[in-house]
């Protein structure tokens, strides 16, 4: 499958591309989140599976995969909320899950709960005194999320897209380096989406931090994300900037019959797409004298469209290509 | 920081207003309005009868000596399991142990309920002294000073015995809050303890190292042997060793919860 390759081909260079500055030296990454062999297990499920990930200082790195790919699992390994069965977990370089690293880091894992008897001013108090953060505005940062008017408000009021905005002040308010959020627009509707999803781009912005998002909305990670990681049953299955996964090829998805037919004409350049389609990875000029010799073989050809290439097509190619893989 | 976990600790607890009224509050309001309402009633039974001198510190010393029964334990229990297990409840764990360390975060609490323990046996306290006051005013019963030793050591004593005692009540309910994971499964493990020690610790008369092993017998013996020393035994009591018991539960109860707290995996809390 040639698409495929080509994707393969591409998390190859990129992480060849890793190794290279990852060796000691003057060019020398340095790592927001790195994760080595990394595995967790509860009970007979594999959580994390011998997980080798590095995620770069600076920018927003998405991080991508279905229910059960151990996204969570490894931000909650790096909050020190969950240990490890083996394998290492570094944030910046120190240890994941002890004080020092964690004083640069702030997190939002999964939807924020909040003691309910409190108010939103109540819990960022809490949580500024917590953190050691006596000098935060509290007020400043209520304003910046659109709270201001619900701030004397006790949380267990709140609905999710206002737990969702005072979890990112609680993130963000101790000015961190790095900032873990774990699906922050789930449960939430289209609007809300779209207002949390301007509130990051803008915190990010404007505090400068490392952002590792976890979403299952691609379309939020294609357009907040620079470099994006693909997870599966544990496993890392591809890395790469977004538009080095999401820009392969666009493909030209043919409809027709017989299909194996189809298929010995297109020979490498061509894969089954379903029972009754091929993808055939050509160039958009070679279009036409394809159509010409498939006709002229008596193809009856049904449809012939060209699939752009995306983040979500290119998702989705990878975890297909991943089933196979286990199932062998 | 353990200074800015307790800060924000106590933070949380003044604003938890149900746990505050139950859990310290509610004991000493019970107890002066017992101390009142018991007086009312013994007037309106004793109509005529002479006044009765009033010892306000020895009402003090009694009420901080029964500050420690179950009944009490079960309103410090309230108190303990709410602040020290109600994070796996609220699901908030999550939210806090990224900011401090977890043995920071479990040592706050302690000492967040080890305060409110006390302010709630002082209020305790308190109210039988408002009580003996109660009664000295409505009666016309003169005051009378303490007649056992030094009122402050008496006083200090049994406050301490008793606060020692609650607080193996929190330890446990610290421990069994971390491994259930549950208020609810801390709470009735700690009123049963509270319970079945108090009744166990009544059936034995010598101190023996099995009887000194229950908290309530350690306590009530270092409590006897403070205010009535005579009435122990020709034979030195074994009061340190008493002492040690109460100590040891306190701290291996806590060890335990800190130890198991620190190992313990996240997930849903």
């Amino acid at each position: 499958m040639a698409d495929l390759r080509s994707i393969a081909h591409s998390r190859d260079k990129f992480i060849r591309e890793s190794s290279d500055v990852a060796e000691p030296g003057p060019r020398r990454m340095s790592y927001a989140l790195e994760a080595e062999g990394l595995t967790k297990t509860y009970g007979a499920v594999r959580a994390l599976d011998d997980l080798t990930l590095r995620i770069p200082a600076g920018g927003v790195f998405g991080v991508l995969g279905p229910n059960g790919a151990g996204k969570s699992t490894l931000f909650r390994i790096a909050m020190g909320l969950v240990r490890p069965s083996s394998g290492v977990a570094r944030l910046s370089g120190s240890p994941a899950g002890h004080a020092s690293s964690l004083r640069r880091v702030g997190a939002m894992i999964e939807t924020p709960r909040y003691p309910p008897y409190l108010t939103a001013r109540d819990a960022l108090k809490m949580l500024a005194l917590q953190s050691g953060a006596h000098d935060v505005d509290i007020d400043g940062w209520l304003d910046r999320v659109g709270l201001t008017g619900a701030a004397d408000r006790k949380t267990s009021t709140y609905s999710v897209g206002m737990k969702q905005r005072l979890g990112l002040a609680a993130v963000f308010f101790t000015r961190p380096t790095l900032a873990i959020l774990d699906e922050p627009t789930s449960g939430m509707d289209p609007a809300g989406i779209q207002e949390i999803r301007e509130l990051i781009r803008r915190l990010a912005a404007e505090e400068g931090a490392t952002i590792i998002l976890a979403s299952h909305q691609l379309d939020e990670v294609r357009r907040v994300c620079d470099r994006v990681a693909i997870l599966a049953k544990g496993k890392l299955v591809a890395e790469g900037p977004v538009e080095t996964l999401a820009g392969r090829k666009p493909a030209l998805r043919i409809v027709a019959s017989p299909l194996p037919q189809v298929l010995q004409i297109l020979g490498e350049q061509g894969a089954a797409d379903g029972p009754d389609a091929a993808l055939a990875q050509i160039e958009r000029h070679e279009a036409p004298a394809l159509i010409r010799a498939l006709v002229g073989a008596g193809v009856d050809i049904h449809e012939a469209r060209w699939r752009e290439a995306d983040l979500e097509s290119a998702y989705l190619d990878i975890l297909q290509a991943k089933e196979p893989a286990d199932a062998r | 920081m353990l200074a800015d976990a307790i800060s924000a600790e106590r933070f949380r607890l003044l604003k938890d207003r149900g746990t505050l009224f139950w859990g310290v509050l509610f004991a000493p309001i019970a107890g002066l309005v017992l101390n009142i309402g018991g007086e009312l009633f013994a007037r309106s039974l004793m109509k005529g009868a002479p006044p009765i001198p009033v010892d306000i510190v020895g009402r003090m010393v009694k009420a901080l000596a029964g500050g420690a029964s179950p009944v009490v334990g079960l309103f410090v229990l309230i108190l303990s399991t709410a602040v020290l297990a109600g994070d796996y409840r609220w699901e908030t764990w999550r939210l806090l142990t990224p900011r401090n360390g977890r043995v920071n975060l479990l040592l706050a609490k302690l000492a967040t309920v080890a305060a409110a323990v006390a302010i709630s046996l002082v209020l305790y306290t308190l109210a039988a002294a408002v009580g003996g006051l109660f009664s000295a005013a409505t009666s016309g019963g003169p005051l009378v000073g303490y007649p056992g030793g030094s009122p402050l050591v008496d006083l200090a004593g049994t406050f301490a015995i008793s606060w020692l005692q609650l607080m193996v009540l929190v330890a446990l309910s610290a421990l069994v809050g971390v491994v259930t994971r549950s208020t609810m499964g801390a709470l009735i493990v700690g009123l049963a303890f509270a319970a079945v020690q108090s009744i166990v610790a009544s059936q034995m008369h010598e101190p023996s190292l099995k009887a000194l092993a229950i908290p309530a017998f350690s306590g009530d013996l270092l409590k006897t042997v403070l205010l009535m020393p005579r009435s122990v035994t020709d034979e030195p009591a074994p009061w340190a060793l008493a002492l040690g018991f109460l100590l040891a539960w306190l701290a291996g109860l806590s060890a335990a919860a800190l130890a198991l707290f620190q190992r313990q995996d996240l997930t849903r809390e």
